[in-house]
Parts: structure tokens; sequence; C-alpha cells
């Protein structure tokens, strides 16, 4: 499907240029309404409590520098982000690897009771982590993974995997059948396929669900919460928890730790969404 | 439209048949073979599954016939959960209210979401900036995410101050505590939330579709509305359909936000099915109640699934024959 | 430990604690286990207090070391949780094999409830020589008679207010009666300031307001004995809600009240009192704390002063009656004999004068510490304490947990305009058929 066409110059028509226009005016209108709150809580962690209350709009006056100088030289800060970080790599690599292995099982083999199977991890996104906190903590102090980092990563890993299921199949089913065949006519394997072909060529799929994995991980606090009573053991989310003063919900404080707590999940994703671009053009040129 | 962009239409994403092995059954080295590659590909996510998703369900099931307040012992009551879950005006009012955020997600967040992704999708100035923004609250945990408007929309916030400051102080409303606009204000901040989830998933179905169908159709003469309405929505139908899925499993299991922000309140008004399952069966320690909730959730959710699995999803499956080929 | 952090927080869905906490479930697991050193040997007791911050982590850290220090062989495995995730965290652990020794316990319902699992450990005997110390205050933590925990400190609910705001509107002495008290709404509005905030959105400081209403139209027997029975059969409950409606429609609270958090942040009712946009509001002895972080106003604790609930014309309560509670702790049937006697230690005077001094506590269980608290705000607490005949548990805490939430919830929706002071006990009724 090589249609290459001398593409028109941007810019050269007038319907084009208000287009364009309008484009950039919705980017304006968007970034706005999506960065305002962002940048409350940012500028929040610079001001005291009574100044986001007082005076919620405008740069923080004084700035208060406290906030984010006691997150980033706190232990516990650097610890807690250590666990995270951990738990959310493991998670995500297993729902990626274990997810991706399944949806290939089930998007290029044709066998009995193939579409049952799908229904069934389908099943799994009916039922949310929080209705089944109460059942899964009994299993996991049964099996003895309470104080495990495994103990968060593996029931997140298997609460990604339907969504992870969901959303990989379909595409790789569109991969099309000519790319296997050629494939196979150079003497891939079916499995060879699987590892040198289709993988790579669902990278804007995988990518996809290897950020939604990475960030449910990130941001999950039931489960860590159970899981964990050593402070030592901590992930972010429980952190900022702990984090409040004694004697109330200290905003200002805590608004500085998820400043400080989002960064690594923004570079996960700038770093993983280069690779949603241009990923599929491979394959529809083939 | 052209014969040539129009034919090509109905393929692209959607694809090829799941069944096309059955076309070359002489490839196969072999059933043995067949069978280990698929135990070796299912096994790992099966048992993983089975063990951590549908061992807790069958666990809640179980609870579901008992009351029992988590200590001492438990009593066998039948159904009595669930018909005290029915009759209770709370919970169907909550369900009422789950419904009003599906609805609205597919009426307001679906087209939106679908015009940020072809916007974002576009060659300009800033793209990855601009993603990385429209990407960021999805980043930020929902506790965050509710401490942050809470405190925006409180009495003469962030909200009220705006509106004040650019005349439109008859538009300020007690966010939070009118009964009447709660919902609206949590809808408002979930869109906030989650529409960089869509869009990421819509971007990624947007780059399936290849740029040369909507080059070639443009040089055909048709405008920008027609390419996006007669290709690029239909080449992003498999993407829409999972969206809408996905979102409306969202909608109805929706939790965190209303709980932090609202605590369902004033009066039960923001209440949902799973604020509600959290407060009865875990804050009030009446686990069999809650398990029979979270039951509940589970059916209402998997009647939902079977119905559009059957009626959206399975063109998925059906549909598309021809091959997108070059 | 801290004060305000006390039950009624139980509910305090406040952002990100709740979600926390509350989200859950269930609790966790004690890996730690106190080994039982029957031999006589060495003894480690696993602790799971609330004081995830200081001062409270600091000020019991240094109450393990000096006990460890004159008994070497019992040491201590601390656990500081923040704490609505310890109340999330210890109903679970009481259901595994493997609860902590010592958790904090906040006694009366609550504790009731968690004696069925047979993990509580009755320390009847082993405090019998001391816990008269504690004088009334420690009947909290009995059940049946046994005693299956101690206070460390006791709370009482009355009026916080602004002396500025009061003498501004020319309010010359505290109100003692319901009609003072509108009266200094009237007086207040007039001069365009707030008369009370109030955290409607965590409904159990709504829940304050109908039972000090209860505790005044209901004589005090009656409180008591249809509390224990579970039923709420005299009219003066019924009364309770009207005179809350009359309140309600002088509407003395701040603007969008019902989605005001109790604690959280400046915009909280006690950011409100402390920043001055309040006069007053009904809450715990632990509110002067619980300003401290919410407001850049250093010398909001001299602008502060207390009152009672006033009395109500023509009602059958007890005058003086106060409601109130108190923060403990456990031992659990995993501690030995080593844990009663560390609670006696905690129960002493010198540990009593340290967490008062070191505001790890506002007001002590042990009287003996009484001198040491010196806030003079604080002094007119206490001796509201003193005086009262009786302090009646906040019924969410006196009550079981799932009884106690939905009389909260049905006074909170009262707040919102919906139901109707029969309401109110119908929803009792209700949750009493359902447990």
């Amino acid at each position: 499907m090589s249609v290459s066409t001398p593409r028109a110059a941007p810019g050269r028509d007038y319907r084009q240029s208000r287009a364009a226009g309008f484009t950039y005016l919705a980017a304006v209108v968007v970034i706005g309404l999506t960065v305002v709150p962002l940048a409350f809580a940012v500028l929040g962690g610079f001001r005291d409590n009574a100044q986001i209350n007082t005076s919620p709009a405008g740069w923080p006056h004084p700035w208060v520098f406290g906030n984010y100088r006691e997150v980033v030289t706190s232990p516990t800060f650097w610890r807690a982000m250590a666990n995270s970080t951990v738990i959310a790599l493991v998670a995500t690599a297993l729902t990626v690897g274990l997810g991706a292995m399944a949806a290939f099982a089930l998007s290029r083999y044709t066998f009995k009771g193939r579409e049952g199977l799908y229904t069934l991890f389908v099943v799994g996104l009916l039922f949310p982590l929080t209705a089944a906190a109460l059942p899964l903590y009994l299993l996991l102090r049964q099996v003895g993974l309470l104080e495990n980092p495994l103990g968060v990563a593996l029931p997140e890993a298997a609460f990604s995997l339907p969504v992870t299921i969901v959303i990989l199949r379909p595409f790789m089913r569109a991969i099309p059948g000519e790319i296997e065949d050629a494939a196979v006519v150079d003497g891939a394997s079916r499995l060879g396929f699987f590892w040198r072909i289709l993988l790579p060529l669902s990278r804007p799929a995988l990518v996809t669900v290897a950020i939604l994995a990475f960030v449910t991980s990130w941001n999950q606090f039931l489960l860590p919460l159970l899981v964990f009573s050593d402070p030592n053991n901590f992930t972010l989310p429980l952190g900022v928890a702990a984090f409040q003063t004694q004697y109330t919900q200290d905003v200002a404080r805590i608004l500085a730790y998820t400043t400080a707590s989002m960064v690594p999940a923004l570079a996960f994703f700038v770093l993983a969404q280069r690779r949603i671009v241009g990923g599929l053009t491979g394959s529809v040129k083939g | 439209m052209t014969s040539r962009t129009g034919g090509l239409a109905p393929t692209a994403t959607s694809a090829t048949p799941a069944g096309r092995a059955h076309a070359r059954p002489a490839r196969r080295p072999g059933a043995l073979r067949r069978r280990l590659e698929l135990t070796l590909l299912l096994a790992p996510a099966l048992i993983l599954f089975v063990g951590m998703v549908l061992a807790p369900i069958g666990a809640a099931v179980y609870y579901g016939f008992f009351k029992w307040s988590g200590f001492g012992s438990m009593q066998w009551i039948g159904i009595g959960n669930y018909r005290r879950a029915l009759a209770d005006s709370v919970f169907q009012h909550a369900i009422g209210h789950n419904l009003i955020i599906a609805i609205l997600s597919l009426v307001l967040q679906l087209p939106l979401s679908i015009a940020l992704a072809m916007l974002l999708n576009r060659k300009m100035h800033g793209r990855v900036l601009l993603r990385l923004v429209v990407f960021a609250p999805y980043v930020l945990s929902e506790a965050i995410t509710a401490v942050v408007w809470s405190l925006i929309l409180q009495p003469d916030g962030l909200v009220d101050q705006v509106l004040k400051a650019v005349g439109l102080r008859s538009l300020i409303h007690e966010w939070l505590a009118n009964e009447n606009i709660v919902l609206y204000t949590l809808f408002a901040v979930i869109t906030w939330k989650y529409i960089g989830f869509g869009i990421i998933l819509l971007l990624a179905g947007l780059q399936g579709i290849p740029t040369e169908l909507r080059e070639a159709a443009a040089i055909d003469g048709a405008s920008s509305w027609q390419v996006t309405r007669r290709i690029t929505l239909p080449l992003l139908g498999p993407t829409i359909r999972i969206w809408v899925f996905l979102s409306m499993i969202g909608s109805l299991q929706l939790f965190d936000i209303p709980w932090i922000m609202t605590s369902g309140g004033p009066a039960n008004a923001s209440e949902t099915m799973a604020t509600y399952l959290l407060d009865r069966g875990f804050r009030r320690y009446e686990f069999g109640f809650g398990s029979a909730l979270a039951v509940i959730l589970f059916l209402v959710c998997f009647l939902f699934a079977v119905l559009y699995q059957r009626f959206a999803l399975r063109r998925d499956t059906d549909g598309a024959m021809t091959r997108m080929v070059g | 430990m801290n004060v305000h952090m006390s039950i009624p927080r139980r509910w305090a869905a406040i952002g990100l604690a709740s979600t926390m906490a509350l989200t859950a479930v269930s609790g966790c697991s004690s890996n730690s286990s106190s080994n039982s050193g029957s031999n006589g040997g060495s003894v480690t007791l696993t602790w799971w207090h609330n004081g995830a911050q200081d001062p409270g982590k600091a000020v019991w850290q240094s109450v393990a070391d000096a006990y460890h220090a004159a008994h070497p062989n019992v040491s201590f495995k601390i656990s500081p949780i923040q704490n609505e995730q310890l109340k999330t965290k210890v109903p679970v652990a009481l259901q595994s094999s493997d609860p902590p020794s010592i958790y904090q316990q906040w006694g009366y319902g609550a504790e009731a409830e968690q004696i069925k699992s047979g993990k509580l450990m009755d320390i009847t005997q082993q405090a019998s020589s001391w816990i008269s110390q504690l004088g009334n205050a420690a009947a909290g933590w009995q059940v049946d008679g046994k005693q299956y925990g101690i206070p460390f400190d006791l709370h009482i609910v009355g009026f916080w207010y602004r002396t500025d705001l009061f003498q501004q509107a020319g309010i010359t002495a505290p109100p003692t009666t319901m009609d003072e008290l509108n009266a200094a709404v009237t007086k207040l509005k007039a001069k365009g300031i707030t008369p009370m905030s109030i955290g409607s959105k965590d409904k159990w400081p709504d829940a304050f307001w109908w039972e000090y209403f209860a505790l005044r139209e209901c004589s005090l027997d009656t409180v008591k004995n249809e509390l224990k029975a579970l039923k709420m059969q005299d009219p003066c409950w019924v009364k309770a809600g009207t005179d809350l409606k009359a309140l309600l429609d002088t509407k003395p609270f701040q603007n969008a009240f019902l989605g005001t958090p109790a604690q959280q942040g400046a915009g909280s009712s006690a950011g409100l009192i402390a920043n001055g946009k309040a006069a007053m509001e009904l809450q715990g002895d632990w509110e002067g704390v619980t300003m401290i972080p919410l407001t850049s106003d250093k010398n909001y604790a001299s602008k502060l002063g207390w009152f009672a609930f006033p009395t109500v014309t023509g009602g059958a309560g007890t005058p003086g009656v106060a409601l109130g509670g108190g923060d403990g702790f456990s031992c659990t049937t995993k501690a030995t004999d080593a844990c009663p006697d560390f609670l006696k230690y905690i129960a002493s005077a010198d540990v009593q004068k340290k967490l008062v001094t070191s505001q790890a506590a506002t007001l002590p269980a042990n009287p003996a510490a009484n001198d040491a608290v010196a806030d003079p705000t604080l002094k007119t607490v206490l001796k509201s304490l003193q005086s009262a005949p009786y302090i009646q548990c906040y019924f969410d805490q006196a009550l079981s947990t799932s009884i106690g939430a939905a009389l909260n919830d049905a006074i909170a929706n009262f707040f919102a305009g919906k139901g109707s002071p029969e309401g109110i006990v119908k929803a009792f009724t209700q949750a009493v058929a359902n447990q």
C-alpha cells in the first residue's frame, strides 16, 4: 500500500492555514485546562497551607522551599521511590510479557475453547481490585507473600492482564497474514514469528499497555497498604500518607511530595511514548 | 470519495480474522508441537490470573452468603444480603449515579477524546510536549487528584475566584456541597483525570491508520471532515469499541474520586456502587454484606460485558475480511 | 497519642488518608510477631500505634527505650502507622494468627467487637493493683467487667471559639444556654461574621451536634440504658432531632459546609477557626493542636477560647454531662505478661506528664499528670472534663461499628436537609436489625 504522493505544502492554501490556526487554538485551550490544576499542585508545594487557601491563584508569595527540600532530602522518600519503582517494573514486565504471550495465542491460533478462554480473561475486568481486597489479602497471607514486593506486584500484574489482553488481541489480529506467511517462507517458526516480527510490529499497543500497567501499579494504594506493615517497604502512595503531619493533613507538604513522586511516572511516559510514534509504519508499508 | 479509498476503508485495523490459521493447515508442524506452544504461551498468564483474580472472586461469592463482621463466627443467611442490598434505596440511587456517569462518558468524553487524539496525531510544533501535558493527569494518583480538585473547588477557591475575575459571579455554585450539582462536578474531574488514558489508546489506534489513506483521499478532493468521517472513524472503530468497553466498566466501578472528594455525599448524592460497597463492607465491617455487594457489582459489569460483547465487539471478530495489502 | 486522632477520625474521610485507609478493608499482617518468651527469656513486643509523625513517634520511641532500659529482657518492634491505615489493618490482623502484641485501642463498642476475635488479652488480674489510678476513665476499656485495655489520654467535645470575633460582635460571655447561643449567632451574623464552622463532609462532626442534643434532652439513665439495649424508645431522641432542626434553621454554618472537610487544609472547619474566618466550632479538645499547620498566624492560640455545650431549656439531661472518649492500648494473646506491665508504665504519672508536655496528648488519662497541662484554654477544657458528672462516649464509638456509621449517616443526611428527627431514630433501629 505504498501510495506515496507528493504532499501539499502546508500553509499554502487559506483553508489549511486556518485549520492550522484552529489546531493551535485548540491546543492552547487543552493545555490551559490541563495545566492549571497541575500547576496548582506544583506551585502549591511552594506555598504554605494558609497561602493555598487565601490566594490560590497567582504565584506563591513568599516562595516556600521547605516543603520540597524536606521531601527530596528525606531518605524515606527515596526508599519509597525505589520500592515503587521495583514493584511497578516487575508488575509491568509480568503483565506485558505474559499478556502478549496470551494475546498472541488468543489472536493467531485457532483452538477449541479459545473464545471461552478469552471471555474468562475479560471477566477479570469486571471485578475491581478494591472489591477483591479482603479475599486477596487472606490468600496472600496463606501463601506467605506479605511484606514481600511480589505480594503487590503479582496481584497487580494479574489484575492488569485482562485490559492488556483486551487491547493487544485486536491489535495482533490486525497484522496482515501475509507478513506471517512471508516469515514462514523465510523459515521462521511460529514462536520465532511472534518474537521477531509480531512483537516489534505491536509496539504501539505494547507501549500503551505498558504505560497503563506501570501507572496503575505506581498509584496503587490499597494493595501495598494491606501487604506492607514495615515502613521500610512502603511505596510512594503509602509514603504520602505517612508524610502527613501528626495533627492533620499538611496539604502543602503533600503537594510537594506528590509533585516529586509524579516525576518518574511522567519520565516513563516520555520515554515510552517516543516509541508509539511511527510504531506501525513498518507493517503497513509491507 | 474515490473508490480506492472507499474500498479500503472497512478493512485496516479491524483485521485479519482470527481463524486464519485454518487457511493453511499444511504449514503446521504437528498437533503436539502446537499444543506445546499454546501451553507455553497461555499457561503462565492463566495460572497468575486464576490464582490472583478468579480465586478472590470465588471467595467473595462464598462470603456473600454470610452475615459476618470480620470477627468471630459467620452466620449463614443465604441470599439475605442480596435482598437487603436490592431493597436499599441508597444502593438503587448509587446504581443510577453510575449509569449517569457512564452515559455522560459516552456522550461527552468520547467525542472529546477522539478530537484530542486526532489533534495530537497531527504534525505540529510541540506535539510531544502537548501529549505529555494531556497525559500528565492520568499519571497523578487518584488521591492527589481528589485533594487538588477539592481545594480548587472549595468555596472561594480557584474556580470561584476565576469566575469572579471574569465577571461570571452568577455561575459560582457550591460545587461539592450541592446535591444537584455534585455528580456533574465529579464527572468533570473524572474527565480531566482519565481523558489522557483514552487519548493514548486512540493515538495507538491512529498510528495504525496509514497516513497515505488520508492523503490520498485529500488529493481526491475529500474535505478533512469527510476524510475523518469516512476513513479515520471507521478505521478507529475497534479502538473506539475497546475504549467504550473500558470506559463503561470504569464508570460502573467508579470509586476513588467520589470517595475522597465527597465520601458519597452530600446526602448520598454522589454515592456509587463501589463507594457503597467499601463503606458498608469495610468501613462498617460488614464483610458478608460487602462481599455480596462486590458480587452484585461484578454481575452488573458482567451483564454489560456480555451484551456489549454480543452486539459490539463481535464485529471485530467477524467483520472486515478484506485484507490490507499494498 | 495524638489526641485529635481520636475516634471520630475514624470516619474522617479525609483526603488522602482516606483513600488510603478507607478503601481498605483489611488489615495487615504482622509478620512481626512477638515470640512469647515463655521460658523467662527475652521478649519482643510488636507495637502498632498511630503516631506516624513526631511528636508522637518520638515520644513512644522514648517510652519504649526507657522501659527496655529498666527491663532489658523486653524489647520492642514498633510500627508507627498512620491513623486511618491503622484502623484498616487492625481488624484483619486480629483475624490472622499473627496480630501485634500491643495496638492502639479506642475502647467501648469497637473493643467489644474486637474481643470476638478471641485475640485480646484479659488484663483484669494484672492491672488490678494500678488501674484505679486512672479513675472512671478505665471503664470504657472494660467489657463485661473485664479489662481489655487502658486509655492513655481522654477527650471531651465542646465549643472552640475566637475571643476576638466574639468581642467584635459584642458578645461578652460565652453562651451557657441554647438561647444565648442563638443570640450569639444573631450578633455575629449582624457583623458579617460566619458564626460557626463545621466539617460536614466527614459526617462525624455532624453527629456531635445530635448526640449533644440527645444528652441534653434525655436523662442520663435513658442514654445509658437505651444505648446499651440498642433501643431508642424514649421520645427524647426525637426531640434531639427537633432541637437540631431548630439550630439548622438559624443557618449558623459557613457557606457550602456540606462539602467542607473537618481537618484537611486551611479551608477545613478547623482551618476556618484558625484563620478567623468563622467564630466557633463544636469539636474535640484536640482541635487546638489540629490548627497548628493550618494557619500562618503564630498567635492564633491566644485568640481561642472554649466553652461547654449549652443547656437546653426543659431537657431531662443531667447538667454538665459531656461527650468524649479517649485513646488507649490493648494487649493481644500473642503478648506475654510483659505487655500489661508495660501498660502500667504508660499509665504512670511520669509517662503521662511526658505525653502532655510533648503535645502527644492534650488531656492525660491519669489525673496525677493534670499539672502538666499548661495552655490556658486547655486548662479550661480540663476543668470541664473533671467537673463533668459523666462522660458519654461518642455514639459511633460506643456502639458497634456498623450501627455507629449508620447513625452518623442519618445525621449527616439530616444536615443536608434529608430526613426527619424520627428518621434518625429509625435509621438506628434499622441498623440494629441488620446487625
